[in-house]
């Protein structure tokens, strides 16, 4: 839970951040591009069913700590910044928290030949 | 409470469809109905003045944008009806409903998905190309991004029961639209 709304939080840094610091203008688009997307994800990721979600914030992650290179940030509060987003989100990302309930295999279950919902249904 | 334990899916620990959990979902989609359909208001000029408590003229530039006119129907009103449909399809069917009528939350979990989706399409759009912050319009998205998550459990029940549905004998066809002779074909 508190690692998915410490991730919220740095998704909506991302998104208020250029408007305070002054960005240019490809660091503050791509602040306001990935902010509400880490937001979304972490969100999305906060409960257990769904919480596989939080990888999905991995590719933002790690684009965050790309960006100011590739789209060359003059600023150096939004290099510091993104790549330090990037960085924490990546963590807090990676930590799972606690699953306390069964979903019968969940959604990699959809994909597997004998999931957990299929074997329990063969016992009954 | 009988019924209920009745119609938790194999492998999991509680029923995805009870009313507890579904109830708070159809609140949301209401309030964000009601604030979608508010913003369709000034967007086909029935009201004048639009609520705009902390960007300024920010609620103006967005619902008046192109993007919002990019369909023949105002986006807050197409928005309004997304969470129409959500709630109706929120409301629709009894505690057993994942297996029983698996059409009806399949519906629900695609409705309640591509709304969250274009809601963050929106937010991003709002600071890129107009410059400007709308204070309802991210109130809405909120509201649908928080959506998401506790509608996804029923539909993996869905899911999860047509898969055992596939390989049973029952028509997947019938059991989709939730016909009875073919739930008891499956465990």
């Amino acid at each position: 839970m508190w690692a998915r709304l410490i991730n919220t939080a740095l998704g909506l840094w991302l998104m208020i951040a250029p408007g305070i610091f002054q960005y240019s203008s490809a660091a503050a688009d791509n602040g306001h591009i990935a902010g509400p997307v880490i937001v979304t994800f972490s969100v999305v990721a906060i409960w257990e069913a769904t919480r596989v979600v939080r990888k999905w914030n991995y590719p933002v992650a790690i684009w965050l700590l790309a960006a100011p290179w590739i789209l060359g940030y003059d600023n150096t509060i939004a290099i510091v910044s993104d790549m330090g987003v990037g960085v924490l989100v990546l963590i807090f990302a990676s930590v799972k928290g606690k699953i306390e309930k069964n979903y019968g295999g969940g959604w990699a279950s959809l994909w597997q030949k004998n999931p957990e919902h299929i074997q329990k249904s063969d016992q009954n | 409470m009988k019924e209920d334990s009745n119609h938790i899916p194999p492998g999991w620990d509680y029923n995805p469809a009870t009313w507890s959990q579904r109830i708070p979902i159809v609140i949301l989609a209401m309030v964000g109905f009601f604030i979608a359909s508010y913003l369709a208001l000034y967007q086909l000029d029935i009201i004048t003045n639009v609520w705009e408590p902390f960007f300024g003229d920010g609620s103006v530039t967005i619902l008046n944008s192109r993007v919002s006119h990019v369909l023949p129907i105002p986006d807050a009103a197409l928005g309004a009806f997304g969470y129409l449909l959500d709630a109706v399809t929120g409301v629709i069917g009894g505690t057993g409903r994942w297996k029983k009528m698996p059409w009806i939350v399949i519906v629900f979990g695609l409705a309640v998905g591509p709304l969250g989706f274009v809601s963050v399409m929106l937010v991003v759009f709002q600071p890129v190309l107009f410059s400007a912050w709308c204070t309802l319009c991210l109130c809405s998205a909120v509201i649908s991004i928080a959506m998401i998550g506790p509608a996804m459990d029923e539909m993996l029940a869905s899911l999860q029961y047509m898969k055992r549905v596939r390989r049973s004998d029952a028509s997947t066809w019938k059991a989709f639209w939730g016909l009875q002779s073919e739930i008891e074909k499956v465990n």
